[in-house]
Protein backbone atom coordinates (compact mmCIF):
# COMPACT_ATOMS: atom_id res chain seq x y z
CA UNK A 1 0.00 0.00 0.00
CA UNK A 2 1.11 3.44 -0.82
CA UNK A 3 2.01 5.58 2.17
CA UNK A 4 0.61 8.74 0.66
CA UNK A 5 -2.82 7.10 0.51
CA UNK A 6 -3.18 6.96 4.27
CA UNK A 7 -5.29 10.09 4.26
CA UNK A 8 -7.69 8.42 1.85
CA UNK A 9 -7.89 5.39 4.08
CA UNK A 10 -8.96 7.48 7.04
CA UNK A 11 -11.41 9.46 4.96
CA UNK A 12 -13.23 6.66 3.17
CA UNK A 13 -12.12 3.31 4.55
CA UNK A 14 -14.90 1.27 3.01
CA UNK A 15 -14.26 2.60 -0.44
CA UNK A 16 -10.56 1.90 -0.17
CA UNK A 17 -11.23 -1.58 1.12
CA UNK A 18 -13.54 -2.27 -1.80
CA UNK A 19 -11.00 -0.92 -4.17
CA UNK A 20 -8.13 -3.13 -3.03
CA UNK A 21 -10.07 -6.33 -2.57
CA UNK A 22 -11.87 -6.91 -5.80
CA UNK A 23 -13.40 -10.34 -5.61
CA UNK A 24 -13.98 -11.35 -9.15
CA UNK A 25 -16.58 -13.62 -10.63
CA UNK A 26 -15.78 -14.68 -14.15
CA UNK A 27 -18.43 -15.43 -16.65
CA UNK A 28 -16.93 -17.82 -19.12
CA UNK A 29 -19.02 -16.83 -22.08
CA UNK A 30 -16.46 -17.10 -24.82
CA UNK A 31 -12.86 -17.37 -25.78
CA UNK A 32 -11.80 -14.77 -23.22
CA UNK A 33 -11.86 -17.26 -20.41
CA UNK A 34 -8.64 -18.70 -21.76
CA UNK A 35 -6.90 -15.53 -20.59
CA UNK A 36 -8.16 -15.85 -17.04
CA UNK A 37 -6.23 -18.90 -15.73
CA UNK A 38 -2.82 -17.30 -16.44
CA UNK A 39 -4.07 -14.10 -14.84
CA UNK A 40 -5.12 -15.67 -11.57
CA UNK A 41 -2.23 -18.10 -11.30
CA UNK A 42 1.44 -17.56 -10.63
CA UNK A 43 2.49 -16.25 -14.00
CA UNK A 44 0.68 -12.93 -13.78
CA UNK A 45 -0.75 -13.32 -10.28
CA UNK A 46 -3.79 -11.11 -10.05
CA UNK A 47 -3.64 -11.16 -6.27
CA UNK A 48 -0.88 -8.55 -6.45
CA UNK A 49 -3.73 -6.24 -7.38
CA UNK A 50 -6.13 -7.63 -4.83
CA UNK A 51 -8.14 -9.51 -7.43
CA UNK A 52 -9.03 -13.03 -6.45
CA UNK A 53 -11.59 -15.31 -8.03
CA UNK A 54 -14.54 -16.35 -5.91
CA UNK A 55 -17.01 -19.13 -6.29
CA UNK A 56 -20.38 -17.45 -6.30
CA UNK A 57 -21.80 -14.07 -7.30
CA UNK A 58 -22.88 -13.43 -3.74
CA UNK A 59 -19.24 -13.16 -2.68
CA UNK A 60 -18.12 -11.07 -5.62
CA UNK A 61 -17.94 -7.40 -6.38
CA UNK A 62 -16.16 -7.48 -9.72
CA UNK A 63 -17.89 -9.06 -12.67
CA UNK A 64 -15.72 -9.93 -15.65
CA UNK A 65 -17.60 -10.83 -18.79
CA UNK A 66 -15.13 -12.51 -21.06
CA UNK A 67 -16.19 -12.88 -24.63
CA UNK A 68 -19.28 -12.86 -26.76
CA UNK A 69 -22.70 -12.96 -25.18
CA UNK A 70 -25.38 -15.06 -26.77
CA UNK A 71 -29.03 -14.47 -26.02
CA UNK A 72 -29.18 -17.44 -23.73
CA UNK A 73 -26.04 -16.34 -21.90
CA UNK A 74 -27.47 -12.87 -21.41
CA UNK A 75 -30.16 -14.33 -19.22
CA UNK A 76 -27.56 -15.93 -16.96
CA UNK A 77 -25.50 -12.74 -16.92
CA UNK A 78 -28.44 -10.67 -15.75
CA UNK A 79 -29.26 -13.14 -13.03
CA UNK A 80 -25.64 -13.25 -11.89
CA UNK A 81 -25.35 -9.49 -11.89
CA UNK A 82 -28.52 -9.02 -9.87
CA UNK A 83 -27.29 -11.43 -7.21
CA UNK A 84 -24.09 -9.52 -6.53
CA UNK A 85 -23.80 -7.19 -3.56
CA UNK A 86 -23.26 -3.51 -3.96
CA UNK A 87 -20.94 -1.86 -4.70
CA UNK A 88 -20.37 -3.99 -7.76
CA UNK A 89 -18.26 -3.26 -10.79
CA UNK A 90 -18.54 -4.74 -14.24
CA UNK A 91 -15.77 -5.04 -16.78
CA UNK A 92 -16.47 -6.35 -20.25
CA UNK A 93 -13.55 -8.13 -21.78
CA UNK A 94 -12.82 -8.26 -25.48
CA UNK A 95 -14.42 -6.57 -28.42
CA UNK A 96 -17.49 -8.80 -28.62
CA UNK A 97 -19.46 -7.27 -25.71
CA UNK A 98 -18.65 -3.80 -27.03
CA UNK A 99 -20.34 -4.03 -30.39
CA UNK A 100 -20.56 -7.67 -31.35
CA UNK A 101 -17.00 -7.93 -32.61
CA UNK A 102 -16.66 -10.65 -35.18
CA UNK A 103 -20.22 -11.71 -34.41
CA UNK A 104 -21.61 -8.37 -35.54
CA UNK A 105 -24.08 -10.02 -37.93
CA UNK A 106 -24.86 -13.10 -35.91
CA UNK A 107 -28.49 -13.93 -35.35
CA UNK A 108 -28.00 -14.97 -31.75
CA UNK A 109 -25.34 -12.72 -30.25
CA UNK A 110 -26.00 -9.62 -28.20
CA UNK A 111 -24.34 -6.65 -29.85
CA UNK A 112 -24.10 -3.97 -27.17
CA UNK A 113 -23.94 -5.41 -23.70
CA UNK A 114 -24.39 -2.03 -22.01
CA UNK A 115 -27.96 -1.92 -23.25
CA UNK A 116 -28.82 -4.70 -20.81
CA UNK A 117 -26.58 -4.27 -17.79
CA UNK A 118 -24.36 -1.29 -16.89
CA UNK A 119 -20.68 -1.67 -17.71
CA UNK A 120 -18.02 0.25 -15.84
CA UNK A 121 -15.04 -0.56 -17.98
CA UNK A 122 -14.27 -2.02 -21.37
CA UNK A 123 -11.13 -3.82 -22.43
CA UNK A 124 -10.80 -3.69 -26.19
CA UNK A 125 -9.01 -6.34 -28.16
CA UNK A 126 -9.57 -9.72 -29.65
CA UNK A 127 -8.27 -11.13 -27.40
CA UNK A 128 -6.68 -8.70 -24.94
CA UNK A 129 -3.45 -9.76 -23.31
CA UNK A 130 -3.51 -10.67 -19.61
CA UNK A 131 -1.70 -7.41 -18.90
CA UNK A 132 -4.75 -5.60 -20.22
CA UNK A 133 -6.73 -6.94 -17.29
CA UNK A 134 -4.31 -5.25 -14.91
CA UNK A 135 -4.45 -2.03 -16.85
CA UNK A 136 -8.21 -2.27 -16.52
CA UNK A 137 -7.98 -2.98 -12.80
CA UNK A 138 -5.73 -0.01 -12.13
CA UNK A 139 -7.99 2.13 -14.27
CA UNK A 140 -10.94 0.87 -12.29
CA UNK A 141 -9.20 2.01 -9.11
CA UNK A 142 -9.04 5.49 -10.53
CA UNK A 143 -12.69 5.35 -11.47
CA UNK A 144 -13.66 4.13 -8.00
CA UNK A 145 -11.60 6.92 -6.45
CA UNK A 146 -13.38 9.52 -8.52
CA UNK A 147 -16.77 7.92 -7.98
CA UNK A 148 -17.20 7.26 -11.69
CA UNK A 149 -17.55 3.49 -11.45
CA UNK A 150 -21.19 3.89 -10.60
CA UNK A 151 -22.76 1.24 -12.79
CA UNK A 152 -24.79 -0.21 -9.95
CA UNK A 153 -26.25 3.22 -9.21
CA UNK A 154 -27.15 3.70 -12.84
CA UNK A 155 -28.74 0.28 -12.82
CA UNK A 156 -30.93 1.28 -9.92
CA UNK A 157 -31.73 4.64 -11.43
CA UNK A 158 -32.58 3.51 -14.94
CA UNK A 159 -33.87 0.10 -13.94
CA UNK A 160 -37.06 0.50 -15.92
CA UNK A 161 -35.14 1.09 -19.12
CA UNK A 162 -32.76 -1.78 -18.43
CA UNK A 163 -35.61 -4.12 -17.64
CA UNK A 164 -37.44 -3.06 -20.78
CA UNK A 165 -34.37 -3.74 -22.91
CA UNK A 166 -33.90 -7.11 -21.26
CA UNK A 167 -37.47 -8.00 -22.06
CA UNK A 168 -37.06 -6.81 -25.63
CA UNK A 169 -34.16 -9.19 -26.09
CA UNK A 170 -35.34 -12.14 -24.04
CA UNK A 171 -39.09 -11.97 -24.09
CA UNK A 172 -40.91 -12.31 -20.81
CA UNK A 173 -38.50 -12.66 -17.90
CA UNK A 174 -39.38 -15.32 -15.39
CA UNK A 175 -37.96 -13.54 -12.37
CA UNK A 176 -39.44 -10.51 -10.63
CA UNK A 177 -37.92 -7.05 -10.97
CA UNK A 178 -34.96 -6.33 -8.74
CA UNK A 179 -36.14 -2.83 -7.98
CA UNK A 180 -39.72 -1.56 -7.98
CA UNK A 181 -40.80 -0.33 -11.37
CA UNK A 182 -43.81 1.50 -12.57
CA UNK A 183 -45.82 2.71 -9.58
CA UNK A 184 -44.49 6.10 -8.66
CA UNK A 185 -42.85 7.12 -11.94
CA UNK A 186 -45.55 8.08 -14.37
CA UNK A 187 -43.88 10.55 -16.66
CA UNK A 188 -40.17 10.04 -16.42
CA UNK A 189 -38.04 7.00 -16.96
CA UNK A 190 -36.11 7.28 -13.75
CA UNK A 191 -36.21 8.03 -10.09
CA UNK B 1 -12.60 -54.13 -48.48
CA UNK B 2 -14.14 -51.06 -50.09
CA UNK B 3 -14.83 -52.92 -53.28
CA UNK B 4 -16.53 -55.72 -51.43
CA UNK B 5 -18.73 -53.29 -49.50
CA UNK B 6 -19.58 -51.48 -52.69
CA UNK B 7 -20.62 -54.67 -54.44
CA UNK B 8 -22.70 -55.69 -51.49
CA UNK B 9 -24.44 -52.34 -51.32
CA UNK B 10 -25.26 -52.24 -54.97
CA UNK B 11 -26.65 -55.74 -54.80
CA UNK B 12 -28.86 -54.91 -51.80
CA UNK B 13 -30.09 -51.40 -52.50
CA UNK B 14 -31.39 -49.90 -55.69
CA UNK B 15 -30.01 -46.62 -56.98
CA UNK B 16 -27.25 -46.26 -54.45
CA UNK B 17 -24.14 -44.45 -55.57
CA UNK B 18 -20.97 -45.28 -53.71
CA UNK B 19 -17.90 -43.14 -54.13
CA UNK B 20 -14.68 -42.86 -52.23
CA UNK B 21 -12.92 -39.52 -52.30
CA UNK B 22 -10.21 -40.34 -49.82
CA UNK B 23 -8.67 -43.32 -48.16
CA UNK B 24 -10.89 -44.87 -45.54
CA UNK B 25 -13.82 -42.62 -46.41
CA UNK B 26 -16.82 -43.81 -48.37
CA UNK B 27 -19.69 -41.61 -49.44
CA UNK B 28 -23.01 -43.28 -50.03
CA UNK B 29 -25.80 -41.27 -51.64
CA UNK B 30 -29.20 -42.82 -51.18
CA UNK B 31 -32.77 -41.71 -51.74
CA UNK B 32 -34.69 -40.90 -48.55
CA UNK B 33 -37.03 -43.86 -48.72
CA UNK B 34 -34.13 -46.28 -48.45
CA UNK B 35 -32.02 -44.28 -46.01
CA UNK B 36 -33.27 -45.93 -42.85
CA UNK B 37 -32.86 -49.40 -44.25
CA UNK B 38 -29.35 -48.47 -45.33
CA UNK B 39 -28.46 -47.16 -41.86
CA UNK B 40 -29.85 -50.31 -40.30
CA UNK B 41 -27.78 -52.34 -42.74
CA UNK B 42 -24.63 -50.49 -41.75
CA UNK B 43 -25.35 -50.82 -38.07
CA UNK B 44 -25.68 -54.56 -38.47
CA UNK B 45 -22.32 -54.58 -40.23
CA UNK B 46 -20.57 -53.03 -37.24
CA UNK B 47 -20.93 -49.29 -37.81
CA UNK B 48 -22.39 -48.83 -34.37
CA UNK B 49 -21.43 -45.20 -33.83
CA UNK B 50 -23.23 -42.23 -35.34
CA UNK B 51 -20.47 -39.65 -35.16
CA UNK B 52 -22.42 -36.78 -36.67
CA UNK B 53 -25.78 -35.93 -38.11
CA UNK B 54 -25.83 -32.72 -40.04
CA UNK B 55 -27.87 -30.94 -42.64
CA UNK B 56 -27.00 -28.81 -45.64
CA UNK B 57 -29.34 -26.29 -47.22
CA UNK B 58 -28.93 -26.67 -50.96
CA UNK B 59 -31.15 -23.77 -51.90
CA UNK B 60 -30.31 -23.93 -55.62
CA UNK B 61 -31.44 -27.52 -55.82
CA UNK B 62 -34.47 -26.83 -53.57
CA UNK B 63 -33.41 -29.54 -51.21
CA UNK B 64 -31.97 -30.26 -47.81
CA UNK B 65 -29.21 -32.81 -47.66
CA UNK B 66 -28.96 -34.83 -44.49
CA UNK B 67 -25.50 -36.17 -43.75
CA UNK B 68 -24.92 -39.13 -41.46
CA UNK B 69 -21.34 -39.91 -40.52
CA UNK B 70 -20.85 -43.42 -39.23
CA UNK B 71 -17.80 -45.01 -37.73
CA UNK B 72 -17.10 -48.23 -35.96
CA UNK B 73 -15.44 -49.17 -32.73
CA UNK B 74 -14.69 -52.65 -33.96
CA UNK B 75 -11.20 -53.48 -35.13
CA UNK B 76 -10.70 -54.46 -38.71
CA UNK B 77 -10.35 -58.21 -38.64
CA UNK B 78 -9.71 -58.48 -42.32
CA UNK B 79 -12.07 -61.01 -43.75
CA UNK B 80 -15.60 -60.38 -42.48
CA UNK B 81 -16.01 -56.85 -43.84
CA UNK B 82 -16.22 -55.15 -40.47
CA UNK B 83 -14.34 -52.01 -41.41
CA UNK B 84 -12.69 -50.72 -38.30
CA UNK B 85 -11.05 -47.68 -39.77
CA UNK B 86 -13.61 -46.74 -42.37
CA UNK B 87 -15.68 -43.59 -42.13
CA UNK B 88 -19.01 -43.83 -43.84
CA UNK B 89 -20.82 -40.73 -45.02
CA UNK B 90 -24.45 -41.38 -45.86
CA UNK B 91 -26.17 -38.56 -47.70
CA UNK B 92 -29.82 -38.21 -48.51
CA UNK B 93 -31.69 -35.36 -50.14
CA UNK B 94 -35.18 -34.34 -49.06
CA UNK B 95 -37.30 -31.69 -50.78
CA UNK B 96 -37.07 -28.21 -49.39
CA UNK B 97 -40.78 -27.43 -49.49
CA UNK B 98 -41.69 -30.57 -47.54
CA UNK B 99 -38.89 -30.95 -45.01
CA UNK B 100 -39.78 -34.07 -43.09
CA UNK B 101 -37.73 -37.15 -42.49
CA UNK B 102 -37.87 -40.23 -40.35
CA UNK B 103 -36.14 -40.13 -37.03
CA UNK B 104 -33.22 -42.54 -36.68
CA UNK B 105 -33.39 -42.74 -32.90
CA UNK B 106 -34.56 -46.32 -33.11
CA UNK B 107 -31.28 -47.18 -34.83
CA UNK B 108 -28.86 -44.69 -33.28
CA UNK B 109 -30.18 -43.33 -29.95
CA UNK B 110 -27.56 -40.61 -29.84
CA UNK B 111 -29.23 -38.93 -32.81
CA UNK B 112 -31.72 -37.36 -30.42
CA UNK B 113 -29.93 -34.03 -29.74
CA UNK B 114 -28.73 -33.81 -33.34
CA UNK B 115 -32.26 -34.06 -34.62
CA UNK B 116 -33.48 -31.50 -32.13
CA UNK B 117 -30.75 -29.16 -33.26
CA UNK B 118 -31.53 -29.63 -36.94
CA UNK B 119 -35.22 -29.19 -36.28
CA UNK B 120 -34.50 -25.94 -34.50
CA UNK B 121 -31.95 -24.48 -36.88
CA UNK B 122 -33.17 -25.79 -40.24
CA UNK B 123 -36.82 -26.47 -39.56
CA UNK B 124 -36.67 -30.08 -40.65
CA UNK B 125 -39.28 -32.19 -38.90
CA UNK B 126 -38.32 -35.67 -37.78
CA UNK B 127 -41.19 -38.12 -37.55
CA UNK B 128 -41.02 -40.29 -34.48
CA UNK B 129 -38.84 -38.00 -32.41
CA UNK B 130 -40.12 -37.93 -28.82
CA UNK B 131 -39.55 -34.25 -28.08
CA UNK B 132 -38.67 -31.71 -30.71
CA UNK B 133 -38.41 -28.85 -28.23
CA UNK B 134 -35.95 -25.95 -28.60
CA UNK B 135 -32.39 -26.82 -27.71
CA UNK B 136 -30.24 -23.70 -28.09
CA UNK B 137 -32.29 -20.75 -29.11
CA UNK B 138 -34.18 -18.44 -26.80
CA UNK B 139 -35.97 -16.28 -29.32
CA UNK B 140 -38.58 -16.98 -31.93
CA UNK B 141 -37.25 -16.55 -35.45
CA UNK B 142 -39.31 -15.74 -38.55
CA UNK B 143 -37.73 -18.66 -40.41
CA UNK B 144 -35.18 -21.08 -39.01
CA UNK B 145 -31.89 -19.20 -38.86
CA UNK B 146 -29.60 -21.66 -40.60
CA UNK B 147 -31.58 -21.66 -43.81
CA UNK B 148 -29.89 -19.87 -46.65
CA UNK B 149 -32.76 -17.46 -47.17
CA UNK B 150 -32.55 -16.18 -43.59
CA UNK B 151 -31.16 -12.66 -43.87
CA UNK B 152 -29.03 -12.35 -40.76
CA UNK B 153 -27.99 -8.75 -41.35
CA UNK B 154 -31.50 -7.50 -41.71
CA UNK B 155 -32.56 -9.56 -38.71
CA UNK B 156 -29.76 -8.06 -36.62
CA UNK B 157 -30.74 -4.56 -37.70
CA UNK B 158 -34.39 -5.17 -36.98
CA UNK B 159 -34.00 -6.82 -33.61
CA UNK B 160 -30.77 -5.78 -31.93
CA UNK B 161 -30.52 -2.45 -33.72
CA UNK B 162 -33.97 -1.43 -32.55
CA UNK B 163 -33.17 -1.82 -28.85
CA UNK B 164 -32.43 1.69 -27.59
CA UNK B 165 -29.31 2.61 -25.69
CA UNK B 166 -29.86 3.51 -22.08
CA UNK B 167 -28.28 6.97 -21.95
CA UNK B 168 -30.27 8.46 -24.82
CA UNK B 169 -33.75 8.86 -23.50
CA UNK B 170 -33.18 9.83 -19.89
CA UNK B 171 -30.99 12.87 -20.63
Amino acid sequence: MDRNQIAKWFKEPSKMANKYSLHAIYFCTGCGIIEVPPVITARWDAERFGVIPVATPRQANLFLITGYVSVKTLKAIIRTYEQMYEPKYTVAFGSCPINGGMYWDSYNTIKHLDKYIPIDGWIAGCMPRPEAIFVAVTHLWTLIDKGMANGYERYKKYYRAYRRNQELALGKLEWPPLYPIGEHTEGGECD
Amino acid sequence: MIEQLKRELEATFKGVSVTSEADRRITVVVDPLQALALLRFFKDRGFSHLALLSAVDLIDKHAFELVYVLTSYVEDTGEDAVPGELILVVKSMIPRDKPTFKSVISIYPNAEPYEREIHELFGIHFDGHPRLTPLFLERQYPIPPFRKDFDTRRYVEDVFGSIPAIGDEEG
